[in-house]
């Protein structure tokens, strides 16, 4: 039953995505929209490109969908509706979305082209600025909830959401997990405008559904963690559990998108030296001041 | 639920995502097969084919960044478990950590001051 209730929140989930991720492209709120789109890409040859490192650039949009599903595997909706409680959880959840990098990169290097290529070397410097910015404030996420397991997380957060008990760790995870999602403006290795689609470039029909829906999945995966690690997961009055986390997790979708409608994109450089000169140690000074408060006020 | 049960209900879920992917494959296969047509297959070059291959040195101007990096990645390996028994060792344990990151901090201001925070 349980395992039911988990494909249909990823289904569900992905395609309220494509939905959102539309409105934030088009302007347009179209709820046929993913369902044309993924039968015109099944419809559409999938061209291989002239000299290709085939292994790579058929593995990449492989692993961004696997990395992305097994991401969202430790993810609690409702007190014992999670694939795997895992008491590594808040771990898992960095070693798997680990290998986005390594998708992207095998997804530009692949097909031989020059757009590709630097969309995914960018999305390398990318990953120097944010990963840092993911896994320090999880870390002060579990020095409150002395545990990894993401449903101690959440059952940590009963009398006070963390966005409340640590706004500055969250507003870093917010900013580093879209740069992690490469939404907008952190969308630096699919650059629609300047990079003609980036690491998406050359994949074509199936194999550009694939990596699409990959992406579908990692921008719900990381609005799950979000929700998860700040916003208290399933915890709500009134409604139950699973409608609390799955409304919040639409809701942190639709306000990471619609940043990234507003904001001009990042260059590489400005990232990085934004992320290093400011964002890491507001990250150190978050994991102190979370220190001090888990002493002094036991909450 | 024991870990090694949990790791199994993983490793079938990677294989379960990989069969829909082969089976999506196999669906789009059976609609129909790729029309061979010349100049199709050249990636996409701002209109005109790409005399060279792609595959050269790329310059990573991020060098200082990455030895940073490297640095800060292994110290979260040991923020992991210390963030777990934090609030049982309490004090001590803030104090042994406020020491190691001081001293990681005062490595990145010594990195920013020589200029390893800056795009080569």
């Amino acid at each position: 039953m349980s395992t039911l209730i988990l494909v249909l929140f990823l289904l569900l989930g992905t395609y309220f995505v494509a939905v959102i991720e539309e409105w934030s492209v088009t302007g347009r709120l179209r709820p046929a929209g993913p369902v044309r789109a993924a039968l015109r890409l099944l419809g559409t040859e999938s061209v291989l490109a002239r000299k290709p490192d085939r292994l790579f650039f058929e593995v990449a949009p492989v692993l961004l969908l696997v990395a992305a599903i097994l991401s969202l595997a430790i993810i609690p909706l409702a007190p014992g509706l999670i694939v795997t409680d895992l008491a590594t959880g808040a771990l898992f959840f960095n070693a798997a979305l680990a290998y986005v990098l390594v998708a992207l990169i095998m997804g530009g290097w692949g097909p031989d082209g020059a757009y590709a290529m630097i969309g995914g070397w960018r999305f390398l410097g990318q990953l120097i600025g944010y990963a840092m910015l993911v896994v320090m404030p999880i870390t002060a996420v579990a020095m409150r909830s002395e545990s990894l397991s993401t449903v101690v997380i959440v059952q940590s957060q009963e009398q006070l959401w963390n966005i409340l008990y640590q706004p500055l760790g969250f507003v870093l995870f917010a900013l580093a997990g879209m740069a992690m999602a490469f939404v907008p403006p952190f969308d630096l290795p699919t650059g629609a405008g300047d990079l003609a689609g980036g690491v998406e470039a050359e994949y074509t029909g199936v194999r550009r559904l694939v990596f699409r829906l990959g992406r579908m999945v990692l921008i719900l995966s990381v609005a799950s963690a979000m929700t998860v690690f700040y916003l208290g997961g399933w915890l709500g009055p009134v409604l139950p559990g699973w409608a609390w986390s799955a409304i919040k997790i639409l809701v942190v979708t639709a306000l990471m998108l619609a940043a990234g409608r507003a904001l001009p994109r990042v260059r590489e450089a400005s990232f990085l030296a934004w992320c290093w000169k400011l964002g890491i140690p507001l990250a150190l000074v978050n994991i102190f001041l979370v220190g001090v408060l888990v002493l002094v006020v036991p909450l | 639920m024991s870990a090694l049960q949990q790791y199994g209900i993983l490793f079938a879920l990677t294989l379960g995502s990989i069969g829909f992917v082969l089976s999506l494959y196999a669906l789009a296969r059976a609609i129909g097969r790729n029309r061979a047509e010349p100049g199709k297959d050249v990636p996409a070059t701002a209109g005109s084919l790409s005399r060279d291959p792609v595959w050269v040195r790329y310059h990573a101007r991020f060098g200082g960044y990455a030895l940073l990096f490297l640095a800060f990645d292994m110290e979260m390996a040991f923020m992991y478990p210390w963030s777990v028994v934090y609030r049982q060792e309490g004090l001590v344990a803030l104090l042994d950590m406020g020491v190691f990151l001081a001293i990681l901090f005062l490595g990145l201001l010594y990195g920013w001051s020589q200029g390893a925070l800056r795009r080569q």
